[in-house]
């Protein structure tokens, strides 16, 4: 708040004064008064004006400066009516209640939104849940019912159930609060049941599995880390070659992580699109020519929530020869003195 | 033959249930008395039960723990629910294993047999098994015809077994395939024919030839 503003404000007020100080002047004049009378008068009254002026711009001053650096200062702005003592001057007051009502009327929006987000996910959920009777059903008639039509059947089912997977942790990915466990998994463990969820997949496509070196434990969430391992297997089944398909899965442990490393032989990503694979609805060329069109979920998804496990993904490809997938899980050595 | 009750709302799922439990050698006993399941399972004289979590009247988790305060039977919790804070609650209730649906065929029927082993000492899996030409001995992995036997290795043990339990059906290379991968041996086409044929020569050393015949475009069948 500078003073040529607030001098800019009163222009008015000042010119009413010094028209009332000439009035009053000329009357002092006309009445034949001393000239120290009528210096005395004038000066009183200009002085008085002044200090008033000088008071009032110092209150002022001092308020909004206190407020616009707090403003500064927060990382939320919108609470800043909190930090506003009230203050000792009408239109400062008028201010402190406006910001009030505002902020009341957000924080009521806000909430609003909050439960409707948190019924939609809730009832994701639960739409979740049901839905997987029905398909645990069907795959019980299928294995009640073994045939070449019903086999056909049995992997349409396998990409149902890894559609409403993926909503089911899209709906999580996007939640605050935690609903995850991190303990201690072993590496084999969790690749093996990927491996098993996809088998009816990677066994028609022929792909040969390589494992080694996976007798390590990690610190994750099980579920959560086998959503991502079987999002990254889906991929490379996706966009396998035509022949001689395989995947290595190995983990290597450095200092302070240890990465797990899935790598296959496939048509790999174009160098102009990798940086890009981790963003929601990013469709590579490759993407778009599959027999299965990519929906540009799947690697934003394993991005995410690798992120809120604390763990990192990276991806690497050379033109056409396939990719690489680093998933580097934190590693402290403290917690094995647990 | 061994009892296993199965306690589900969704009608068809519990039938279809049944049926396959009743096609792998158990007997299978439905439970529809969800007012009054506790005492249901209890006078039930089932050797294990299926219990889903979602069920009316009183949820599974709650029969779950009026059960365990009274009986040890075996208990193997199904839920649609699929993360780990449910599983490890109902661990914490006293369940023997946990399933989330839709639940991997063969991995249920590996978890029934691994609890009625553990708590009926009877071993579904029999660790030796008398296939009349030859002796099958899963524990030491071995194949015994007379005084002569031969060692196998852990996938050519697995192949054989699963042929000695569908002996006489042609057992398709794709099935033989998904069994082994369930039991851990994720082994690609050419591997499997190349344990086959070893399969076949250690077969032959003890005189046992032919026992294992190509159906041309449709897989193996045990003789």
């Amino acid at each position: 708040m500078s003073f040529k503003n607030y001098m800019k404000d009163h222009c008015y007020t000042f010119l009413f004064i010094l028209v009332a100080v000439t009035a009053s002047e000329i009357f002092l004049l006309t009445c034949k008064m001393h000239w120290v009378i009528r210096i005395y008068f004038a000066l009183a009254i200009i002085l008085a004006c002044i200090a008033g002026f000088l008071m009032d711009y110092f209150k002022r001053r001092k308020f909004y400066n206190k407020v616009l650096n707090d403003l500064d200062k927060l990382d939320q702005k919108y609470l800043i009516h909190e930090m506003i003592a009230r203050p000792d001057f009408f239109d400062g007051v008028i201010l402190k209640e406006i910001l009030d009502e505002v902020n009341k009327s957000m924080v009521e929006q806000v909430n609003l939104y909050k439960l409707q987000q948190e019924e939609y996910k809730e009832y994701i959920e639960l739409w979740i849940h049901e839905i997987k009777i029905p398909i645990a059903t069907s795959k019980m008639i299928i294995e009640n019912h073994k045939n070449e039509v019903t086999q056909s059947i049995d992997e349409e089912m396998d990409k149902i159930e890894n559609f409403i997977e993926q909503a089911l942790y899209y709906a999580r990915s996007n939640h605050v609060e935690k609903d995850y466990i991190i303990k201690k998994c072993h590496l084999q463990e969790i690749v093996s049941e990927v491996l098993k969820k996809n088998k009816n997949s990677l066994i028609k496509e022929k792909i040969k599995i390589e494992l080694h070196d996976l007798d390590i434990d990690v610190y994750t969430d099980f579920k959560w880390c086998q959503f991502i391992l079987n999002q990254i297997i889906q991929n490379s089944i996706k966009y396998s070659q035509k022949e001689n398909k395989e995947i290595e899965i190995y983990a290597n442990t450095y200092k302070d992580n240890v990465v797990l490393y899935l790598k296959d032989n496939g048509i790999g990503i174009k160098s102009s699109e990798i940086t890009r694979v981790f963003e929601k609805g990013f469709t590579g060329s490759n993407g778009r020519n599959a027999n299965q069109k990519s929906t540009g979920i799947g690697l934003y998804l394993c991005k995410k929530l690798c992120e809120k496990l604390g763990m990192n993904i990276k991806i690497q490809s050379k033109n056409e020869n396939g990719c690489i997938v680093m998933i580097v899980f934190p590693k402290d050595s403290r917690i094995e003195l647990l | 033959m061994i009892k296993i009750g199965i306690v589900e709302d969704d009608k068809k799922l519990r039938e279809e249930l049944s049926i396959f439990l009743s096609k792998n050698g158990y007997e299978a006993m439905i439970l529809t008395e969800f007012d009054n399941m506790i005492s249901s399972i209890l006078n039930s004289n089932c050797k294990l039960i299926l219990l889903d979590i979602n069920l009316p009247y009183f949820d599974g988790e709650y029969i779950l723990k009026e059960i365990r305060k009274v009986s040890d039977i075996p208990i193997i919790m199904m839920t649609s629910r699929d993360n780990e804070i449910d599983e490890l609650l109902s661990m914490n209730y006293g369940a023997d294993d946990y399933v989330t649906k839709p639940f991997n065929i063969q991995i249920l029927l590996a978890k029934i047999a691994a609890i009625l082993k553990r708590t009926l000492k009877i071993d579904t899996n029999q660790n030796i098994i008398d296939c009349q030409d030859f002796i099958l001995n899963i524990s030491k992995s071995k194949v015994q015809k007379g005084n002569e036997e031969i060692e196998l290795t852990k996938n050519e043990l697995k192949i054989l077994h699963f042929l000695v339990q569908k002996r006489g059906e042609i057992v398709a290379r794709e099935d033989l395939m998904k069994y082994l991968w369930d039991s851990e041996s994720f082994i690609d086409d050419n591997t499997l024919t190349v344990n086959i044929t070893r399969l076949r020569n250690k077969l032959e050393e003890i005189h046992l030839s032919n026992m294992i015949e190509t159906k041309r475009g449709q897989g193996y069948i045990l003789k």
